[in-house]
């Protein structure tokens, strides 16, 4: 009995500890269409994601700062990810979201077209951003390859880092 | 360490108390040197402070506290005659002191600041007048009689003359008379004294054989010092009061951190806005149930939240407010070192020193008072025999006055000195090239007071140490301007000048004037509102491109809020406009608005660290329907205002502007509204050879949709009457609503033939009136002459 008891015990035990060596290795993002492409942020960098509701304009800002609106009784800027990617912008549709990204004490909420889904990537997947593209400046964190599909992962703090 | 530095904690919040109450007392002291308690409390800080650092070993500090210690000993016996030299090495040591405190404070460390040369003038002092220091302090020594003078002698260095039994023969009569001391004040204050008695050098000698024998007795040794050289009865009194002050003081108050406060502070605010939403919801329910029965409920409920929410938040304010006094308690000694340094006789009057109000506001209201003050001495007060010679009393005074007016409270700085000579200031701005020769002239004389906050501005001759070095009053104003303060001076050549700093009471919940501009809306703070007034267009005057307006006897520079805000401006139907007049510090201004909203308490909640520093916005707040609307920044504002090129009253040249750019016939752009497609085609084909750009709309409301999206400029339209949704007279009207559309070209192409219509058109704001059928070429040339077809090119 003590020996089948030590067995499962140590079965669940190899699978905890595999567990833990597969959640490692994999990200978790969350995607979404902006324009033609997808996109993706951790998912753990998003505090919510709300439908979109009216906000206030700010004046003296770029183009694709919306403006500020209140959840909950924070004051949120809200950035419109087609503007800030230099896409032309669209009315807000059905599927039109806001999500609200976090990193530290900097919160911004972002319009993104439509969301796509919560993806599970493992980290071989994950390639570097293209080098073409200048390092300090880029968005681009590193883009994931799926089977049919290459997910472009955005960096939460490029997102959130005032640049004007 | 934890302990050590919980002590260190209390000993630095301790000393600082103390130091505050000290510059008063010794500028008093000045006038009444001859004034026992106010020796024996001065005595008693430097004692207080050196028993506790010698115990947290901060040597230079025990050092240095010693020796004033010293002299102020001498003093109290009356040994030393207290005169203005003697006090200025006073006041040198006392600073000494508080920097050290401060580096303490800072760095945890008393080092690096030079003390030895102030020491040495300390016992230059108290050596070179009369006696030599240690005669003094023995003389006493020998009258044990009174037990108020034994008291005092055990303090003296030659205790240690004693034998060792006559010494505690002595300490046993002195546990006797001070068994009523409160025992924790006791036993922390013998640890103190255990401890300083090491590094400190002759004055604590005695206590090293006290110490070890009974450590409550050390408490003897601090505590006469007050009564010690005092007649008995003062000494009873002086004890009762240190009694009282350590009794119930413990009890009625508390410290608390002020990070506390502020989070209460901060969930008031919340509060107040829930408050804001409720009474709004109130409001709607109250409307759509009028008569209902739960609606009396409901409305006693929304009345007792809103008024304890009130009630909660001043008592939260209240809790933040400390009295002015705390502020002003520096300026004597300031007064008194800066009449030195320039050698004039200044009298410093303080009233009001009670008012309280917010602390973060007593923290930066220091630094403008401090300028101002030393201005009024500087500049303000004339020397001695000027003053003689102008017919006044030798010594000037300078008033400071604080007093409570609404929501607000006034600090006054009123000196009578030379006053302000507003064409010397004039004329030295246009020197120092602040304005142009124009711009002084037309100055009224406050306009040319208001010119010493300008940077880079001073009026001194030369430069001194006090004063006249270009920065100060800018500082002032930036300063005041940062807690949404105003700034009123008047002056009188000759008589002396007056400056009223007007400040709001807090910062975090404020009142606010809500302004429309279009479809958004903006809060104004209301300390910076003066007036509102309602005006006609034909009272806006341009004057070299600024749009002024005449108030009462003043003529006020306007902008509109639309200006500073780029909102776009799409329909401007009022004859009438809206005048919010600014005043900040000492400048004013006229925001032009589009409608009043009303007067509502808000909480100001940043726009966060993405957003921050927006030119013009102060922050936001959340309104009653859950929108965020902005703050307005007044200060920015104001200087926004300067740059911005007012459109007020030229829409018009703009729409010129846009005419006169065609450059081919497709610049050229018609809209064709008809809900017919085979009208339309006819339409389209008709007028497809001019070369023009043609978009088509079924109906009134989808043509309206087009025309909003703006990515075309039209030039005309050509409206069907009959339509389904919107029919073309209602189109018209939507569209003549809008300012930048009132030069384009609309024009009635229908079958409806009958005068009325005509006229219905023509009141609707058509142009042209062209009944089907028609001939293309007709057509063509209606157009062509609405459009100014070709004129252009």
């Amino acid at each position: 009995m003590s020996e089948k008891l030590q067995q499962i015990i140590n079965k669940q035990h190899k699978t905890l500890s595999g567990d833990d060596v597969k959640i490692d290795e994999v990200i978790q993002l969350v995607g979404f269409i902006v324009g033609d492409e997808e996109f993706s942020v951790p998912i753990l960098s998003i505090q919510e994601i709300i439908k979109p509701i009216s906000w206030t304009r700010v004046p003296q800002t770029p183009s694709y700062i919306l403006g500020v609106f209140n959840l909950r009784g924070a004051v949120i800027p809200l950035i419109d990810l087609r503007s800030r990617f230099g896409l032309e912008t669209m009315k807000h549709t059905e599927d039109t979201r806001f999500i609200v990204i976090k990193n530290g004490d900097d919160v911004a909420g972002f319009v993104i077209d439509r969301l796509t889904e919560a993806i599970r990537l493992p980290k071989k997947d994950v390639g570097p951003a293209p080098d073409t593209i200048n390092e300090e400046e880029s968005m681009i964190d590193g883009v994931g390859k799926q089977s049919d599909r290459i997910i472009t992962i955005l960096k939460v703090d490029k997102l959130l880092e005032r640049n004007f | 360490m934890d302990e050590f530095q919980e002590i260190l904690q209390d000993f630095l919040v301790e000393s600082f108390e103390l130091i505050e109450q000290l510059d008063q007392d010794l500028v008093e002291l000045e006038s009444r040197p001859d004034d026992l308690d106010l020796l024996n409390r001065i005595f008693r800080v430097a004692h207080t402070i050196k028993g506790a650092s010698s115990f947290l070993n901060f040597d230079v500090l025990t050092h240095l506290t010693h020796h004033m210690e010293n002299l102020l000993n001498m003093a109290r016996h009356g040994d030393l005659v207290i005169d203005a030299d003697v006090m200025d090495v006073i006041l040198e040591s006392i600073d000494l002191m508080k920097a050290l405190l401060v580096r303490i404070r800072d760095s945890g460390e008393d080092s690096g600041l030079e003390v030895e040369p102030c020491v040495l003038r300390l016992d230059a002092v108290a050596n070179g007048t009369a006696v030599p220091a240690s005669a003094p302090v023995a003389a006493p020594e020998p009258t044990p009689e009174p037990v108020v003078e034994t008291a005092s002698s055990e303090e003296e260095p030659d205790y240690s003359g004693m034998s060792e039994e006559e010494v505690e023969a002595e300490i046993e009569r002195l546990i006797a008379i001070r068994q009523a001391e409160d025992a924790a004040k006791r036993a922390r204050k013998s640890h103190d004294e255990e401890q300083k008695s090491e590094p400190a050098a002759p004055a604590s000698a005695p206590e090293p054989v006290k110490a070890p024998v009974t450590p409550p007795v050390a408490v003897a040794k601090t505590e006469p010092a007050a009564p010690k050289a005092a007649p008995t009865p003062r000494k009873v009194e002086s004890k009762d009061e240190g009694e009282g002050r350590g009794g119930s003081a413990v009890e009625q108050t508390i410290r608390v951190d002020v990070k506390r406060l502020d989070h209460l502070m901060n969930l008031i605010g919340e509060l107040v806005l829930g408050k804001n939403r409720l009474i709004k919801i109130n409001d709607d329910v109250e409307e759509r149930y009028e008569g209902e029965a739960f609606l009396e409920e409901l409305n006693q409920v929304v009345s007792i939240v809103s008024l304890v929410t009130t009630d909660l938040q001043i008592a939260v304010m209240k809790t933040r407010m400390l009295p002015i006094g705390k502020v002003f308690n520096k300026f004597p000694r300031m007064i008194r070192d800066l009449s030195r340094e320039l050698n004039k006789k200044i009298e410093l009057e303080i009233t009001g020193e009670e008012t309280e109000l917010d602390k973060s506001i007593v923290e930066e209201i220091g630094d403008p008072l401090v300028h101002i003050i030393r201005n009024s001495c500087d500049h303000g007060i004339e020397t001695p025999e000027t003053r003689l010679a102008a017919g006044k009393e030798e010594v000037g005074t300078i008033q400071l006055k604080a007093y409570h007016e609404g929501n607000h409270i006034v600090i006054q700085i009123i000196d009578d000195g030379k006053g302000l000579d507003a064409e010397m200031l004039k004329q030295k701005s246009i020197e120092k090239g602040i304005v142009t020769e124009k711009e002084a002239d037309g100055m009224s004389e406050k306009e040319a007071f208001g010119l010493i906050f300008r940077p880079g501005f001073s009026t001194a001759a030369q430069v001194t140490s006090v004063s006249g070095r270009g920065v100060g009053m800018d500082v002032v104003k930036t300063n005041i301007e940062k807690l949404n303060g105003m700034i009123d001076i008047d002056s009188e050549v000759g008589r002396g000048t007056s400056m009223k700093l007007k400040i709001p009471l807090t910062l975090a919940i404020i009142q606010a004037l809500l302004v429309g501009v279009q479809e958004e809306y903006y809060a104004i703070p209301l300390a910076s509102v003066l007036e509102t007034v309602r005006i006609s267009k034909d009272e806006i005057y341009t004057v070299e491109n600024r749009s002024v307006m005449r108030l009462r006897d003043e003529v006020l520079s306007l902008v509109h809020i639309g200006d500073i805000f780029e909102v776009e401006r799409v329909f401007d139907n009022s004859e009438h406009a809206y005048v919010v007049v600014l005043g900040l510090a000492e400048s004013k201004i006229g925001l032009i608005v589009d409608s009043l909203v009303g007067q509502e308490e808000i909480v100001i909640k940043s726009l966060g660290e993405y957003l921050k520093g927006i030119e013009g916005i102060a922050g936001a707040t959340i309104r009653g329907d859950g929108g965020v609307t902005l703050i307005v920044d007044v200060a920015a504002l104001m200087q926004m205002a300067k740059s911005v090129k007012s459109t007020v009253g030229q829409e018009s040249a703009e729409n010129k502007g846009r005419v006169a750019a065609k450059s081919s016939a497709s610049d050229y752009c018609v809209m064709i509204v008809d809900d017919s497609k085979t009208d339309r085609t006819i339409m389209r084909k008709s007028i497809e050879p001019m070369g023009i750009t043609i978009v088509e709309a079924t109906d009134g409301v989808e043509a309206l949709n087009i025309l909003k999206q703006g990515d075309h400029n039209f030039d005309a339209m050509l409206i069907d009457i009959e339509m389904p949704r919107m029919d073309g007279y209602t189109l018209a009207a939507e569209i003549k609503k809008y300012n930048k559309y009132k030069n384009l070209a609309l024009i009635a192409v229908t079958s409806r033939t009958g005068k009325a219509d005509r006229m219905r058109g023509v009141e609707s704001g058509m142009v042209e009136y062209i009944t089907k059928p028609y001939s293309p070429e007709y057509l063509m040339s209606v157009v062509k002459r609405n459009i100014k077809f070709n004129e252009g090119l």
